[in-house]
């Protein structure tokens, strides 16, 4: 009898070991490990070999390639965020009423979603090259796109603007479909166009939504790294490095952990900040009305 | 008969919208079958000569070993989210239906991996990987990605909105928890399971960083992987690339085509969770 109710005792935690386990082994330890490894002097091996302060940060503020990293970084994130949820949100708003053939175009509008990163930087690469690419061709310019210094960052940018459209989409959708028809029909009433619909009633109502969807693309913003492997290394002339770049390469190639660590934690403090910036931003509009 | 006339409208602007979105897409399978030459034409064409030109995908397939690509992804994929929900839907159950000393600090650690993002921790995770002597292996693949936060969060709102006297006369009748959840539960939330299995098959179908990370050898690749690796970065065998993104695309796009309704469902759901 004794016996049988320490099982019982222990069951509940039996059920979540699996999960702790790995959120422990695989999420915290390694987040723990290069908090660590940022202040203290790392071996080739992975060793720590004594602590450094914060000598490692400063060695990293100081670096060029950092400093352009965090810059492009920054524009990247400020410039694709709100152009992603722009568009995606007003997809949405087109989509919102159930037509005959809202199945067809609302699932090209939700493909990019289901489109892997490594496959549409390939096609990007094709579309956008200087002199076989179509984009040139039909709008008859010469950019050098991906190649050029000015234009590359820029370039990326679109690449995963496109990448985004999918899933915000949905997301706006589901949350301007949750509006009450009566409340848009008032405002229809009242003489409001569709611009105003979108801006002064739908996005203002699905302010959750809007947040949501803001820190979920910042944060895969902050995080961009798979492009630059794939389509520019970086280049031209640091125009493209990235903060994960940048971890990437002084991690895994070059084996500078430390450096590597004092990067991981810098992403990880922007994300962060800009969650709960994100979220206090929310706070406010909600209380206001 | 003027609304109607305004939704054919929206509906045909919707459609142009929707092509020009999917373009990229299409323009990469069109390009797929053209011959080199055909790239070097001015000014640059979208459609092929002929659609019966698979010299491309021929390529793709004896350049390198993308049959086995296809495999070590299937295999990845399926196996690391049926892991994810397994323990996703274990958690779940005791969150849901257990009290216990200490349910709220784990209940958060599980969330609070939501709060650091995958790839900050990446070169740490590849020293426990490698030091566990699991690079080109499956598991050094799928093991970042068992614990599926955001989905033990689903089920378990899934779950608690169950009826409890379900589960007390499953108890009266001398059904195990085990059981209870195998057999009873998990059929009943067959929507939410699949819907999670989906999104997180395409998600690790979909993956890069980290399986190019975890892999040297040729045969242990994914798709994703071996598509970026088919040709130099500066080659000009630009149907070659198209082909090869094609190729690697088509399975999470059929399987998103067949569950789009599903998927999209499910995100009203999501944007609750944030």
């Amino acid at each position: 009898m004794r016996n049988r109710n320490g099982v019982r005792a222990i069951r509940p935690y039996l059920y979540v070991l699996p999960i702790i386990l790995f959120a422990v082994g695989f999420v915290y330890y390694p987040f723990l490990k290069t908090f660590l490894y940022s202040f203290s002097t790392v071996n080739v091996k992975g060793e720590i070999t004594g602590f450094a302060g914060l000598d490692n940060y400063a060695y990293l503020f100081g670096r060029r390639e950092f400093q352009a990293a965090l810059r492009n970084t920054l524009v990247l994130t400020a410039v694709n965020v709100p152009i992603t949820l722009l568009i995606a949100s007003f997809l949405a708003s087109l989509c919102v009423k159930e037509r005959p053939l809202s199945p067809v175009y609302e699932t090209m509008f939700a493909l990019p979603m289901a489109i892997s990163m490594a496959a549409i930087a390939l096609v990007f690469r094709v579309l956008l090259n200087p002199t076989v690419g179509f984009v040139n061709h039909a709008l008859n310019l010469s950019i050098g796109w991906f190649e050029d210094r000015n234009t590359a960052l820029f370039s990326i940018v679109l690449l995963t603007v496109w990448m985004g459209i999918g899933f915000n989409f949905l997301l706006f959708l589901s949350a301007f479909r949750a509006i009450p028809a009566q409340v848009i029909e008032a405002a229809r009433l009242d003489g409001a166009n569709a611009a105003q619909l979108l801006f002064r009633v739908r996005l203002p109502l699905a302010v959750p939504t809007v947040v949501y969807a803001a820190a979920t693309n910042a944060i895969l913003a902050l995080m961009t790294n798979g492009p630059i492997m794939i389509l520019t290394q970086g280049g031209p002339s640091r125009a493209t490095v990235t903060l994960i770049y940048m971890m990437y390469t002084s991690g895994y190639n070059s084996s500078n952990y430390s450096l590597a660590a004092c990067i991981s934690i810098c992403t990880f403090l922007l994300a962060l900040c800009l969650t709960l910036l994100l979220l206090r931003l929310e706070k406010k509009k909600v209380s206001y009305e | 008969m003027k609304r109607s006339m305004r939704d054919a409208l929206i509906q045909a602007f919707c459609l142009l919208l929707g092509l020009f979105v999917v373009f990229p897409l299409i323009y990469g399978a069109l390009g797929a079958f053209k011959t080199p030459s055909e790239f070097s034409r001015v000014p640059p064409t979208v459609f092929p000569d002929s659609f019966r030109n698979f010299d491309n995908f021929r390529a793709v397939f004896e350049k390198a070993p993308m049959a086995r690509y296809f495999l070590n992804s299937l295999i990845t994929s399926t196996v690391s989210s049926l892991v994810r929900l397994v323990f996703a839907a274990l958690a779940a159950y005791a969150f849901a239906f257990f009290e216990f000393p200490g349910k709220k600090p784990l209940f958060i650690l599980v969330l609070g991996t939501m709060m650091l993002p995958a790839e900050t921790i990446t070169v740490t995770n590849y020293q426990t990987v490698s030091a566990l002597r699991l690079t080109d292996h499956y598991l050094g693949i799928m093991i970042v990605s068992f614990v599926g936060a955001s989905q033990m969060f689903m089920l378990r709102a899934r779950f608690a909105s169950t009826p409890r006297a379900l589960r007390e006369a499953a108890m009266l009748d001398g059904c195990s928890d085990l059981r209870f959840l195998l057999f009873v539960l998990l059929p009943v939330s067959r929507p939410v399971l699949v819907t999670l299995f989906l999104q997180s098959f395409i998600a690790q179908w979909n993956s890069y960083l980290w399986p190019l990370l975890v892999t040297n050898h040729d045969e242990m690749r994914t798709v994703q992987v071996g598509i970026t690796m088919l040709t130099a970065p500066e080659a000009t065998n630009y149907e070659t690339i198209l082909a090869g993104a094609t190729v690697a695309l088509i399975p999470a796009l059929i399987l998103f085509l067949v569950s789009r309704r599903k998927l999209s469902d499910s995100m009203s759901g999501g944007s609750l969770v944030g």
